[in-house]
């Protein structure tokens, strides 16, 4: 399905991400298939310092260090995922740091590009959707226009009229806020039953891990908009996060090779906690 | 970031208009008596290294950066990037930290075990 391409890139996909490595495959086959060469990069060793961000001199330590592994890869173009990242990259990392590259969201470039992605979405996925849509990004990004475009362009997607707008700029933010997450899913949850929708769409990956959750007590599909595209592409894949996460025993679910592979004490010490947490509604 | 910080600070005037368009304070019971002007008085001292006061470091601790605040401010300034910097202030980015911020020393280590589960080795070797 790729085809020549005229844009060579750097997919940054963050760090949490490495959740979803299916996203991460599935990004840049979308991408190759719209013309775009993109190579994958994240996880701590190419972290925007957002982790790190109380303490100024490490988080900036960090940054510069990732422009400067973006820019030694000499390609033309940083595609982002993840919305701290991409500011991050705007407001700290490219001022200080000259790059040598130019940077967009994922969201604008297949935007941009959506009349050669309209002809590979071939099959239908019957879904009446509602899109998990935050304040913050929007302003640097139209992520909230963006995504639900390219979703009207799947056959059988109806993108659900909303004005539901979560606060922050992603999930995960709102734990500055008392009861934050819990309140930003009801929100969700209400605008999905006065849409009459079946399937939340989620924009970012902070969001996804934790709205997975819900199909736990609701009637309710999660994916990823990554996920709908790559069905109406006919691309396989499958969201094991989620299946762990709502497994009633996620080192079964998990499995026992791959649990081997990882280690019991490494499970228990780094996974367990977030993958037998509690829907936030 | 003091430079940034003190330039924005200097062109805020503290009318409170970003405060009032914050879709954060209605979530937050503490600010539920603060009026914004004092608010961002606060703000405006914080970020010029004074101490603010209670209600701008709550604030400043609960912006979790919806970004509305930008579109409403009358001086044009990016008051989204302003709140930001307050917020790094409050949580110690300069040290003196104003508010308890936990650590997740787990962080990379996490990051690294999903890897583990979720990409092949070879994709480990190239992505990460």
């Amino acid at each position: 399905m790729a085809v020549n391409p005229d844009i060579s890139a750097t997919f940054w996909y963050g760090c949490n991400m490495a959740r979803h490595g299916e996203i991460v495959r599935l990004a840049t086959r979308i991408l190759a298939a719209v013309g775009v060469d993109a190579a994958p990069a994240g996880g701590p060793a190419y972290c925007c310092g957002s982790p790190q961000e109380k303490h100024a001199r490490i988080a900036a330590g960090m940054a510069e260090r990732t422009v400067e592994k973006f820019n030694a890869a000499g390609r033309d173009q940083l595609i982002t995922w993840c919305p701290s990242c991409h500011m991050n990259m705007d407001d700290f990392m490219a001022p200080v740091t000259e790059p040598a590259f130019e940077t967009q969201h994922i969201s604008q470039l297949l935007h941009a590009r959506q009349e050669r992605l309209r002809p590979l979405l071939t099959q239908t996925v019957t879904a009446r959707v509602l899109v998990h849509a935050h304040h913050g990004f929007n302003g640097r990004v139209p992520v909230n226009k963006d995504v639900p475009d390219l979703l009207r362009m799947i056959p059988g997607v109806v993108v659900v009229a909303s004005d539901m707008r979560v606060p922050a700029h992603m999930c995960s933010s709102l734990a500055s806020i008392p009861n934050g997450l819990a309140n930003a899913h009801r929100a969700t949850l209400d605008a999905m039953a006065a849409g009459g929708a079946d399937t939340l769409v989620t924009i970012f990956h902070s969001c996804h891990r934790e709205a997975v959750a819900l199909e736990q007590n609701h009637p309710i599909r999660v994916v990823n908009w990554i996920h709908l595209l790559a069905e109406s592409m006919g691309l396989a894949y499958a969201d094991d996060y989620k299946s762990w996460r709502n497994a009633e025993d996620p080192r079964a679910a998990i499995g026992p090779a791959r649990m081997d592979a990882l280690g019991e004490v490494t499970y228990a010490r780094l996974l367990e906690a977030e993958l037998t947490k509690k829907p936030a509604a | 970031m003091r430079e940034h910080a003190a330039a924005l600070a200097g062109a805020c005037t503290a009318c409170g208009a970003c405060y009032r368009a914050c879709p954060t304070v209605a979530q937050v019971p503490a600010l539920a008596d603060a009026g914004a002007e004092t608010v961002m008085t606060g703000i405006r001292d914080l970020l010029q290294d004074g101490a603010g006061n209670a209600a701008a470091v709550t604030f400043a601790a609960a912006c979790c950066r919806s970004a509305q605040c930008t579109g409403a401010c009358p001086e044009k300034l990016d008051a989204a990037f302003m709140m930001r910097l307050a917020n790094l202030r409050v949580r110690g980015a300069l040290g003196d930290a104003r508010v308890a911020t936990k650590d997740d020393p787990g962080w990379s280590a996490r990051v690294k075990a999903f890897a583990r589960l979720t990409m092949t080795e070879e994709e480990q070797a190239k992505w990460l």
